[in-house]
């Protein structure tokens, strides 16, 4: 078994003290841990945001990208080395605003990557604006009558596109998010989670505190993730009673299952033939 | 039935005096698979429009020569293709988009053949983020798009430029801003390329004026992209990529594909490699991700050595420095505008497609007994200054052909290296320039 301080990154941790995402990185930690991904085998790519900046602070291969664009990135990647275990951080407007059609079409591509999306639902890096998840009636320092656009609901919106892994975490309930990301993980497939987390300077609505009281974990009732439209269903639950766990999943081949070229090996260990070329240019 | 479509062929050709003989040969072939009457149908029809015309003659006569053609009969957008294979291209992400689009259905139909994978992004952003996701991967990759795609793509351009990944994008020009005329062909985004994102890094662009020279180029983009780790910018048009052309030099595939990349076994202490460490060339060695005991880690902040994110004084100017060092070297690797007629008192400038044309004028004035030349560029960026200052210092004056509206090479001669041109024939209209549009103008300026 890998010991977990192999992931220890010595590069100096900036985010607020009691920022979720310190609890999100601990449950990735463990979850590379119990599947034995150590960190030479592990890419992680991510957007901008404070979300994206995860990869700084865990030993990895990593690509930090540009603002909306990870998934394009981690898809070149794993189109170029399907062997490659790729993990994608990123936060609600990285993913959910800037980057959306690429989210769109990742999902329709069932590309096999894990998205962890950070929503706290407040642009954090840009310190307090909107975000795609704000809730209505939100008020920041550039919404001052409140948020007047109606918030995403990520779980719907990745179900309505045919999404084969589907979950919603809590940065609070570092044991389910950790087994929830080695779920994704293991998944063939597309696998989306969205990790409900606080923002300790920008959100003071959706605190630690209010996120405990409500979210409920779906694998204690019986609930199984298996019917889209059941999933549907619960997709819309929100308000005194917040669902996590896994909310769907099914078994589809993923993009570069379904590439014929990519079969036999990956496209980083094909060769190049002269001869291949030669037949076709000599029929010029 | 309909056989208005044989009744204009007829016509057309009989305008530009081609023999029957040639129509109705092509005619019976088109129309094998169907009965005797369509063929007797439409032979008769081509024959009505071609008698028609028989006492209608063009102000220019075409001299027709029936010999069997020796060499290729291929397009730019082909050529291109095929070059990306020879540059041992495995991925092509691209939005479509003409006059680019030509290049990736080439590309699709090679992929069954060879270890390439060709994929429709969802729009530009994606094509070349993903074409870097690819390469930082381990895997050539190109995309081609058409200048509002190319802006979209600038975002991505510059992140290949500070993570140092090597990409190649094909620009394939038409008229604009906007959508501008999308079927078109024009050289309005020379100025643009070279300069495209914010601030400054370096980056590689040719504009290769054939298809035998699209071929060549493309293939070497590759290796130039890769020894460098810097994006390469190629500019073509639609009429390069849409015309076809014949090519007389064979198109080979080279033996063997150079690489630059590293693996463990060539770094001295794999579980301490800088991606970006600082050398006296600026290029560091370059291992790929999950491929070893060594780390990469990129990111399009500015970084240090390592790759992580840094603010510091020392890492910003170390980077900035490092990434233009390489300019050097990739100077040397660039190679001279083709000189015709190098004593000539007038030269002729050109860069890309308008190569054709540009030469055939030349021929025409210089059988006319006016001393002209011409200096063809494919090589544009980083500018090869001194090769242009050989070339241009003997002539006593030179005249820009240009599909812009402000002689964009020329300005970039004068402001590096302070030579000007005196005249410019500039055709912005969207249609291709011919050699008698050169001809006229230049018997008016001498």
């Amino acid at each position: 078994m890998l010991d977990i301080n192999v992931y220890n990154s010595d590069f100096e941790n900036k985010w607020c003290p009691g920022c979720g995402n310190f609890d999100i990185l601990s449950a990735m930690k463990n979850a590379f841990v119990d599947l034995g991904i150590s960190p030479q085998k592990l890419l992680i790519v991510s957007g901008i945001g404070q979300a994206a900046k995860t990869p700084h602070f865990l030993k990895c291969n990593a690509f930090h990208s540009l603002h909306g664009r990870a998934l394009p990135i981690a898809t070149g990647a794993k189109i170029a080395n399907h062997d490659l275990t790729i993990v994608v951080n990123s936060g609600d407007g990285d993913c959910y605003g800037e980057g959306g059609n690429h989210l769109i079409n990742a999902i329709r591509r069932n590309i096999d990557l894990t998205l962890l999306v950070h929503n706290n639902m407040v642009y954090g890096l840009t310190k307090g604006q909107a975000s795609p998840t704000s809730e209505l009636g939100t008020v920041t320092k550039i919404q001052l009558h409140g948020v007047i656009s109606a918030p995403l609901n990520p779980i719907s919106f990745a179900l309505s596109l045919g999404a084969t892994f589907i979950a919603r975490g809590f940065s609070g309930d570092g044991e389910q998010l950790s087994k929830l990301i080695e779920s994704g993980v293991t998944h063939k497939g597309f696998s989306i989670i969205d990790i409900l987390q606080p923002c300790v300077s920008f959100n003071r609505i959706n605190t630690h505190s209010w996120y405990k009281s409500r979210v409920y974990d779906l694998e204690k009732t019986d609930y199984v993730p298996d019917n889209w439209m059941r999933a549907m269903e619960i997709s819309q639950d929100w308000g005194d009673k917040i669902p996590t766990g896994i909310i769907f999943q099914k078994d589809t081949p993923s993009f570069t299952d379904r590439i014929d070229t990519l079969k036999e090996s990956t496209l980083i260990n094909k060769k190049y033939s002269e001869e291949r070329l030669n037949n076709v240019l000599s029929k010029l | 039935m309909n056989s208005s479509n044989s009744v204009a062929a007829g016509a057309g050709l009989g305008l530009m005096e081609v023999a029957f003989e040639s129509l109705s040969h092509i005619l019976k072939k088109k129309f094998q698979s169907k009965s005797k009457d369509v063929v007797e149908m439409n032979l008769s029809a081509a024959k009505f429009g071609y008698d028609s015309v028989k006492d209608i003659s063009l102000k220019t006569t075409l001299k027709w020569n029936r010999r069997k053609p020796k060499g290729a009969l291929i397009d730019g957008s082909k050529a291109f293709a095929l070059g990306a294979l020879a540059g041992d291209c495995r991925f092509a992400s691209f939005y479509p988009m003409s006059p680019a689009t030509g290049i990736m259905a080439q590309l699709s139909l090679l992929a069954d053949d060879f270890p390439l994978v060709v994929e429709q992004a969802e729009d530009e952003l994606a094509a070349i983020n993903m074409i870097i996701g690819s390469s930082f991967a381990g895997v050539r990759s190109i995309t081609a798009t058409s200048g509002g795609g190319f802006c979209l793509m600038t975002e991505g351009l510059g992140l290949a430029g500070i993570t140092e990944t090597p990409v190649v994008i094909i620009n394939a020009q038409r008229p604009g801003p906007a959508t501008g005329l999308p079927t078109r062909t024009a050289q309005g985004d020379l100025l643009f390329t070279i300069r495209a994102a914010q601030d400054e890094f370096p980056r590689f662009v040719f504009a290769p004026g054939t298809p035998f020279e699209a071929f060549q180029i493309t293939a070497r983009a590759f290796k130039l992209s890769e020894k460098y780790q810097v994006p390469v910018i190629l500019l073509t048009d639609q009429f390069l990529n849409d015309s076809l052309f014949i090519s007389e030099k064979p198109f080979r595939a080279p033996k063997s594909i150079p690489r630059f990349t590293v693996e463990d076994k060539d770094i001295k202490a794999p579980e301490q490699y800088n991606r970006f460490k600082l050398t006296k060339s600026g290029v560091s060695p370059r291992a790929l991700p999950c491929n070893g005991e060594a780390l990469v880690v990129v990111t399009g902040n500015e970084h240090s050595e390592d790759g992580h994110i840094s603010e510091e004084i020392k890492d910003r100017v170390n980077m900035a420095r490092k990434r233009r060092s390489k300019v050097k070297n990739m100077i040397k690797e660039m190679k001279p505008p083709q000189l015709l007629y190098e004593k000539s008192k007038t030269l002729l400038v050109c860069w890309g497609s308008t190569k054709g044309a540009v030469m055939e004028a030349v021929e025409v004035l210089r059988s006319r007994k006016m001393d002209v030349g011409c200096l063809i560029f494919s090589d544009i960026w980083p500018f090869p200054s001194d090769h242009v200052i050989s070339a241009l210092e003997k002539c006593k004056k030179f005249v820009m052909v240009e599909l812009n509206q402000t002689a964009q090479l020329g300005q970039l001669i004068r402001e590096l290296t302070g030579l000007s041109y005196s005249d410019a024939i500039l055709k912005f209209d969207g249609r291709p320039i011919y050699p008698n549009d050169i001809v006229e103008r230049v018997i008016q300026f001498i």
